[in-house]
């Protein structure tokens, strides 16, 4: 492989980790930019989300990467695994906020994040013990198909992360800006005591969120798992710890800004690792976030929050 | 249980020991009561959960055999042979946490019936112990944990504050380990040019520095040397800065956590590459975590004898499969081997009519000579195996038997050389 070709494929392989980051940012910022919570149990949403969406692969018979499937059977077998996915990692995400944090909400301080912290841990000890801690061979229905372009190797798996991912993101930011329940989200975000005089619904805007977010973290576990044929119970920690620098890099709060954050983190990270060494990475990836939020507080796309006028 | 409502046999009891206790008074020999049998713990501490708690467990079982075995023969007569089993991988590092290790050591000390540990498994879990088992004068011995460091006389001062050797192997170290896999890589599979990963953990780095350092005095080629964040998903960017460099071979210095997104990845990026570990690479955990093709022609080492084959140890193994249901690896032998040194060492001291105390048994294990499954073990001054054998394995796929059969998954190739050619 020449230079240039090395460069193309780690910016291949730069964009698809960083479109996982994305997604996975998505979620973070959502909640955060309705009720300013930094929701660390979205890590294990995530984690927890992956082996769902391995429980429903194997439901339809799949295990490891034996059983290939193309055409309309693997789109089948896709789209119930991302429905049933979704849905139940909606629920858990639902639960969290209805059992521990809207008991919290008017309580000031760091109680609540806190409290997303302890769940985050309970939720990694509680798969840990229930399923064991080993990685798990994903079960995979897409052909290891690849194409050759200039070089380069492109996946299939990484063209469906590139399409799924915008996707998601394109459905969210239409939802929030373009419905009557967007919108009502949109209001409680700016001022929840002004929204819930306008007879804006709160606290089923608040679940609203929780469940949109926690089905994106559930998303992204499954295509987590599809993407490295790979889960154990704990992926949520580095994956979130990065997507949720991407949020922060991107400006939290800000759905955009969570694209461009995990992209150009996953860039930083495939970039970083081929030009200067693979244990350098985190130390790149947060100095640049440090000097970032020096100069520039709101992150990149980020605005000041819009309730602290 | 309420006074009223005493069987008989109780009642009958009772009496006897009312009788007992009257001959002792009077000062006659009680004889034909049996004194109650001395318990003697021996600790175990293993990662038994997290990413290498199959292997571990397989470790652990090799030991309770051997215990089990001594109480069934009444081996050392008086004396109870009682397991004391400590996980020490922990939820937050999902894998071995040498801080969980260092709380087991401490346990173990604080319990007078424990007098010797069979453990750790890993190295960074026997550099956290090993200095707390010095200031008590116990002993254990390894049946994996390879790093040359903790019994070196070098860093004595670090492992073995109080001088005395407390960390026994019962197999050799990674200062064989990484240069004979060096060996092997020029010598049988004709490696001219490599590249070299570890998981940044105190094993991983120590076996992939001394493979480093044998590759260059023998004239292999070292591209390069970067490290793992075990934690990490993605090592899709080292693999793909591997393939620009293009070469022979990779060889990967570090355990199953790692490991098994490595052999994934590798598969899709440099699939042809000649790709081997260590012993950190030996282990099912890594067969069903990574599964087929992507683990098919990975080379893995242990270091030890393999003996899973052997005529010696068939008897051993069908022994094992009636206990436990499954198949031992390797290192289940050696850790029954451990298990027996630490038996016929308190044995020992039991027969010279001395005190089974944590120091007299040390000082037992360092005197050991034993025939055991693996052959003869004994120690020199520093704790080490005498015996200095690498095996070596290719992981080749045989879809007749379950892929947590290490037996049959993993073809044993030979004994790695210990000079290159």
């Amino acid at each position: 492989m020449t230079a240039s070709q090395i460069l193309f494929q780690q910016i291949i392989n730069g964009i698809s980790i960083g479109a996982m980051y994305s997604l996975l940012a998505l979620g973070f910022t959502l909640v955060y930019g309705i009720i300013e919570l930094i929701n660390f149990s979205h890590f294990n949403v995530f984690m927890v989300g992956s082996f769902i969406g391995l429980g429903v692969l194997q439901a339809f018979g799949l295990s490891g990467q034996s059983v290939v499937l193309t055409g309309a059977a693997l789109a089948f077998v896709l789209s119930v695994a991302f429905m049933v996915t979704m849905l139940a990692s909606g629920a858990l995400g639902v639960a969290i906020e209805r059992l521990s944090l809207r008991p919290l909400r008017h309580v000031k301080g760091p109680a609540a994040m806190i409290t997303t912290i302890g769940i985050s841990y309970i939720l990694q000890n509680v798969v840990m013990l229930a399923i064991g801690a080993r990685s798990y061979n994903y079960a995979n229905p897409l052909p290891s198909t690849s194409w050759q372009v200039d070089g380069a190797t492109i996946q299939l798996r990484e063209v469906l992360i590139w399409i799924v991912a915008p996707l998601l993101m394109a459905a969210l930011n239409f939802f929030v800006n373009h419905t009557r329940m967007g919108k009502a989200m949109k209001a409680t975000a700016q001022d929840q005591e002004a929204a819930r005089m306008m007879g804006v619904e709160v606290d089923r805007v608040v679940m609203l969120s929780f469940f949109i977010g926690a089905a994106l973290a559930g998303a992204s576990g499954l295509i987590f798992g599809l993407y490295y044929n790979f889960t154990n119970f704990m992926i949520g920690y580095t994956a979130g710890l990065r997507a949720f620098t991407a949020a922060v890099l991107g400006g939290i709060g800000s759905v955009p800004g969570a694209m461009v954050g995990g992209l150009i983190i996953g860039l930083i990270e495939s970039l970083g690792g081929q030009y200067l060494a693979v244990r350098w990475t985190d130390v790149i990836i947060f100095s640049i976030l440090v000097l970032l939020l020096v100069f520039r507080p709101t992150g990149l796309m980020g605005r000041m929050a819009p309730n602290k006028s | 249980m309420s006074f009223t409502t005493r069987s008989p046999a109780h009642n009958r009891r009772a009496l006897l020991t009312t009788a007992a206790l009257a001959a002792g008074a009077l000062g006659l020999s009680a004889a034909g009561v049996q004194a109650a049998p001395i318990i003697v713990k021996i600790g175990i501490s293993l990662p038994l959960t997290g990413a290498d708690a199959e292997s571990a467990t397989l470790i652990k079982d090799g030991a309770l055999l051997a215990i089990d075995q001594a109480n069934a023969k009444n081996m050392v007569p008086g004396y109870t042979f009682v397991p004391m089993v400590l996980n020490n991988a922990t939820a937050t590092a999902g894998q071995y946490d040498p801080a969980q290790a260092a709380t087991n050591a401490k346990k173990f000390l604080s319990d007078p019936k424990v007098i010797a540990i069979v453990g750790p498994e890993m190295s960074g879990d026997g550099k956290a112990m090993s200095p707390i088992l010095s200031q008590g004068d116990m002993a254990c011995v390894t049946p994996a944990s390879t790093n040359p460091d903790i019994t070196s006389p070098a860093f004595a001062g670090q492992y073995r504050p109080r001088g005395k050797a407390v960390y026994f192997r019962t197999v050799t170290t990674d200062a064989y380990q990484g240069p004979n896999m060096a060996n092997f890589y020029k010598d049988d599979l004709h490696v001219k040019s490599v590249y070299i990963l570890d998981d940044s953990g105190a094993y991983g780095v120590g076996l992939a520095n001394a493979f480093e350092a044998q590759a260059k005095k023998i004239g292999i080629k070292v591209l390069g040397h970067d490290q793992l964040d075990p934690k990490d998903a993605d090592y899709t960017t080292i693999l793909t800065k591997i393939k620009g460099l293009g070469p022979d071979a990779i060889y990967y210095g570090g355990v199953g956590m790692a490991g098994v997104k490595l052999i994934k990845q590798a598969y899709d990026i440099v699939p042809k590459m000649i790709k081997g570990g260590g012993d950190g690479m030996y282990g099912t955990d890594l067969l069903t975590g990574a599964g087929f093709p992507a683990a098919q022609g990975w080379y893995a080492t242990i270091a030890a004898p393999h003996l899973l084959d052997d005529s010696k140890a068939s008897s051993w193994v069908k022994a094992y499969d009636k206990k436990f249901g499954k198949q031992p690896s390797d290192y289940a032998i050696t850790s029954y081997d451990a298990a027996e040194v630490i038996l016929h060492a308190v044995k020992a001291v039991a027969m010279e009519g001395k005190k089974v105390s944590h120091s007299t048994v040390r000082d037992a294990i360092q005197k050991t000579d034993l025939m055991t499954l693996q052959g003869k073990v004994s120690f020199n001054e520093n704790g080490d195996l005498m015996n200095k054998v690498i095996s070596v394995f290719e992981i080749e796929h045989n879809p007749k038997y379950p892929l947590d059969d290490m037996i049959h998954q993993y073809k044993y190739i030979g004994v790695a050389p210990q000079n290159a050619s």
